[in-house]
């Protein structure tokens, strides 16, 4: 009788189900995982190093850049850290501003989800839909501050500038006019807070697409339900946090717990899942998705109603207007002094925390009252969740390791920072 | 608030007396500074005791402070002695491996900080000791106690080089198979040491020495005045001027 | 011929004929010129790269392949398989401990192959040029034809490559060659 081995196998890096760049390793027993040891550091481009060298306004493009797919809501977090040293106030339209958008960039990132976790359990539809929306969002993003995907928008004092008057509209093109170019057109002849009430109210018929075509469907059912199970007691041990720990049934969510920007003056539901496996995740992420369109829809409300500046007018950490800075002497040093060597935050040292769509994205920020962070680490969810990866996996198969990896909603970028 | 937290100091204070110190109490979370023989104690107390109860672990990262507070601007030689640019000293990013500053010595140079998070009473507080030989640091594990801790210790390990004992599986996890050092120690370069690039005649991809060097545009500069109290700043809600709401309604 | 645009101003770029004078061979012989026609036109209408999305620019390649700028129309699929691809578009920043891994995957890819740095990681480092674990730029390791500025490139500039690479393939492939 021929010995009988566990078979070692490479998943990734380059995997169109990895996610991005992860290298499991995974000790099988036939098409049994006995162990995966997940090796990233693929993606390590030393943000917290890079950042160390630059003013604290020249590191807010690298937030976007370590969770690519939810980039203000990272943003916020390393804003925030900022604020708390410096011990500003924010001006509220900012703060509903900025809420607005972490809930766009919520449904976002549950959208962009929604679509691999479908792709790569077999749902490739899923993918066409969602992207569709996730363009509306994106266009949201341009309008307000020029990129589609990494905004750069949230600065330490507020955002960079107000909501756009008119949205951008399609052009008359040779092969859009007349009532097609009107069609395309319909949500867009407003204001940008026009343009995001019209998608907010649209987003529940959407989502009850997304749902007639998943949720109570044989094949989703069966690929998720009892697949990576978690209890409440490990789920905490192991450093989850965010859609992990709801899925399992504890209800903790930062937005309820310890609330920022405008979160408490929101009116909203947080969905908690029972049996902590991946069909209750996803649904947890759905209903999610419908509690953000009606935060959304409260805070455009709000905006409509109260103008107002969106950015403390505080020159010692805000520049001044470009008028301003031509006409006035102070404004002017103070523009100088700001575009050279920025403002010096006071010494001392904050974690200031957000309930990013993936779980709790913290930023761990020490200063020494210079101009440049002294020591700036980031806290990602997805690092936690992974190092779960190994106890979520044993036992089950290997395409069943396929489903755990999506419903840890991993983005590398965050992971190895 | 400040009360709040005063109390909770206090009853830190009360519980591990010596043990601890209580540091700065910033932004709503009491941090603990607690010396590296009572770090495991102290730790299965704040996990286990009913007043604390603090169940997870969810962060733990490494710090460097060499260099905590030094300043590159140096401009009072400057302006005497002709037109100069005043950056003085080696800071963060400005060397690459061939001129990398000398670590001197620097009492409690690399410390672990982690941040805990109490579901039942909602609350953070952030604990940090101090690793006690610089040139050897070597602190105990809390994965025994949290179980979140290992991947956290692991990459601590990787990026300052500090030893947790009784850690099941130290080994690198976000550098390069194979490097080494230790790269976000102050005295490591940027740049790096190493690049990579594809040898066709080896038909691999191969190392070799870093090729560009360092550039920092900013000088890093101290400044402790209080400027950022924002009493006389007027928060209300306010309708701009009439050639404001032009200029910032202008669609892209 | 400006290196930013690698049409030259005044060549006719039809889509089956490649232009005659910058090959002189390809004036003899009229099958060489149809058959050219032939293989292009068949290289070109159907691009399947590799998905090799490391970081953002990712996402934005998956938008230029999904509903509004849809990707498909033009006959670009995306394989999961080198061996089954002919462009791999590097999508994201290119890191030391990748760079092996990136080097095999270009070299499971059977002739004709083409690479596209996709970002400004890929084309040289980018916004993390000064790192110590990034590769500046992938064309360290693998030959790259066209390169796509931007942080992230938006979807319509990722159509825009490929349709230059299309005309790359056009312009450069000849069986007199």
């Amino acid at each position: 009788m021929s010995e009988i081995r566990n078979y070692t196998m490479n998943f990734g890096p380059q995997h169109p189900a990895a996610h991005g760049v992860l290298r499991l390793i995974l000790e099988l027993d036939g098409e049994t995982v006995v162990r995966a040891d997940p090796h990233i550091g693929l993606l390590h481009r030393a943000t917290e190093k890079l950042a160390e060298s630059k003013p604290y306004n020249q590191t807010i493009g690298y937030l976007d850049r370590l969770d690519y797919m939810s980039m203000m809501c990272n943003e916020h977090a390393y804003v925030r850290a900022i604020e708390q040293l410096l011990g500003i106030e924010l001006p509220p339209r900012a703060q509903y501003i900025r809420t607005m958008f972490d809930e766009l960039t919520r449904f976002s990132n549950h959208l962009l989800w929604i679509a691999s976790c479908g792709l790569d359990l077999g749902a490739m539809s899923m993918f066409m839909y969602a992207f569709r929306e996730r363009e509306m969002v994106m266009d949201m993003y341009e309008a307000v501050s020029g990129a589609r995907m990494h905004a750069g928008y949230y600065r330490p004092g507020g955002v960079y500038r107000d909501l756009p008057e008119q949205m951008t509209r399609y052009e008359e093109t040779p092969w859009t006019k007349g009532k097609d170019l009107k069609r395309r057109n319909e949500w867009r002849e407003g204001s940008l807070l026009d343009f995001i009430e019209a998608f907010a109210r649209d987003v529940p018929s959407k989502i009850d697409i997304y749902e007639t075509l998943l949720t109570e469907n044989r094949i989703w059912k069966q690929r998720t339900v009892n697949i990576g199970v978690v209890s409440p007691e490990r789920a905490m041990q192991m450093g989850f946090s965010g859609v992990m720990l709801r899925g399992s049934g504890i209800e903790w969510d930062l937005r309820k717990k310890q609330p920022y920007a405008m979160y408490d003056q929101v009116d909203f539901d947080v969905p908690v899942g029972v049996n902590g496996d991946c069909y209750d995740r996803y649904l947890v992420r759905v209903e999610e998705m419908r509690q953000s369109a009606g935060i959304i829809l409260q805070c455009v409300d709000w905006l409509r109603e109260n103008p107002g500046h969106v950015m403390l007018k505080n020159f010692k950490i805000a520049p001044p207007t470009r008028e301003e800075m031509k006409d006035d002497m102070e404004a002017l040093i103070h523009h100088f002094k700001l575009f050279t060597e920025g403002y010096c935050v006071p010494a001392g040292e904050t974690y200031a925390a957000v309930e990013a769509p993936k779980g709790e994205f913290g930023c761990y920020l020490v200063s020494d009252g210079a101009n440049k962070p002294f020591r700036l680490h980031f806290r990602a969810p997805g690092f936690a969740h992974l190092s779960g990866m190994d106890e979520m996996t044993q036992g089950h198969m290997l395409a069943d390791a396929v489903a755990i990896i999506s419903t840890l909603d991993l983005v590398f970028g965050e992971v190895d920072r | 608030m400040s009360d709040t937290l005063k109390s909770v100091a206090e009853l830190f204070v009360n519980r591990f007396g010596d043990s601890v110190t209580v540091g700065s109490t910033q932004s709503g979370i009491v941090s603990l500074d607690i010396a590296v023989e009572h770090w495991l104690e102290v730790c299965r107390a704040l996990r286990d005791e009913e007043d604390f109860s603090y169940g997870q672990l969810t962060d733990l990262c490494g710090v460097d402070y060499l260099g905590y507070g030094q300043s590159e601007w140096e401009t009072e030689h400057a302006s005497s002695g002709g037109f100069s640019r005043g950056v003085d000293s080696l800071g963060p990013g400005r060397f690459d491996w061939a001129d990398r500053p000398e670590a001197d010595q620097v009492e409690q140079r690399f410390g672990v900080v982690a941040h805990l998070l109490s579901f039942r009473h909602n609350k953070r507080l952030r604990i940090q000791c101090f690793a006690p030989d610089e040139g050897m640091p070597i602190v105990p594990s809390l994965v025994e106690i949290w179980n979140s801790a290992n991947w956290y210790e692991r990459e601590a390990f990787d990026l300052f080089g500090i030893v947790f004992e009784g850690h099941p599986d130290l080994r690198r996890i976000l550098t390069d198979y194979g490097f080494t050092g230790h790269p976000f120690r102050k005295d490591f370069p940027l740049i790096g040491n190493v690049a990579v690039r594809y040898d066709s005649r080896k038909k691999r991809v191969v190392y070799e020495p870093v090729e560009i060097e360092s550039r920092v545009l900013v000088p890093r500069v101290l400044r402790s005045d209080s400027r950022y109290n924002t009493d006389d700043v007027d928060l209300a809600v306010e309708v701009p001027a009439a050639p404001e709401q032009a200029e910032s309604g202008e669609a892209n | 011929m400006g290196m930013n645009n690698p049409t030259p101003l005044g060549a006719v770029d039809d889509i089956l004929r490649p232009g005659a004078d910058q090959n002189p061979l390809l004036d003899r012989g009229m099958v060489t010129t149809s058959l050219d026609a032939l293989i292009n036109w068949a290289r070109t209408g159907s691009m399947w790269p590799v998905t090799f999305g490391l970081a953002c620019c990712a996402v934005e390649m998956m938008q230029a392949g999904a509903a509004r700028y849809d990707l498909d129309q033009m006959g670009v699929i995306f394989r999961p398989s080198p061996r089954q691809s002919d462009v791999m578009i590097v999508a994201g920043t290119l890191t030391n401990k990748m760079a092996p891994a990136l080097r095999k995957v270009y070299d499971q890819m059977p002739n004709p192959k083409w690479v596209i740095s996709m970002g400004s990681c890929a084309n040289g480092g980018g916004y993390y040029h000064y790192a110590y674990s990034v590769t500046r730029g992938c064309d360290r390791v693998i030959p790259v034809d066209i390169y796509v500025p931007g942080c992230p490139p938006t979807a319509e500039a990722l159509i825009y490559a490929i349709l230059q690479l299309q005309a790359k393939i056009r312009r450069e492939t000849t069986i007199a060659r």
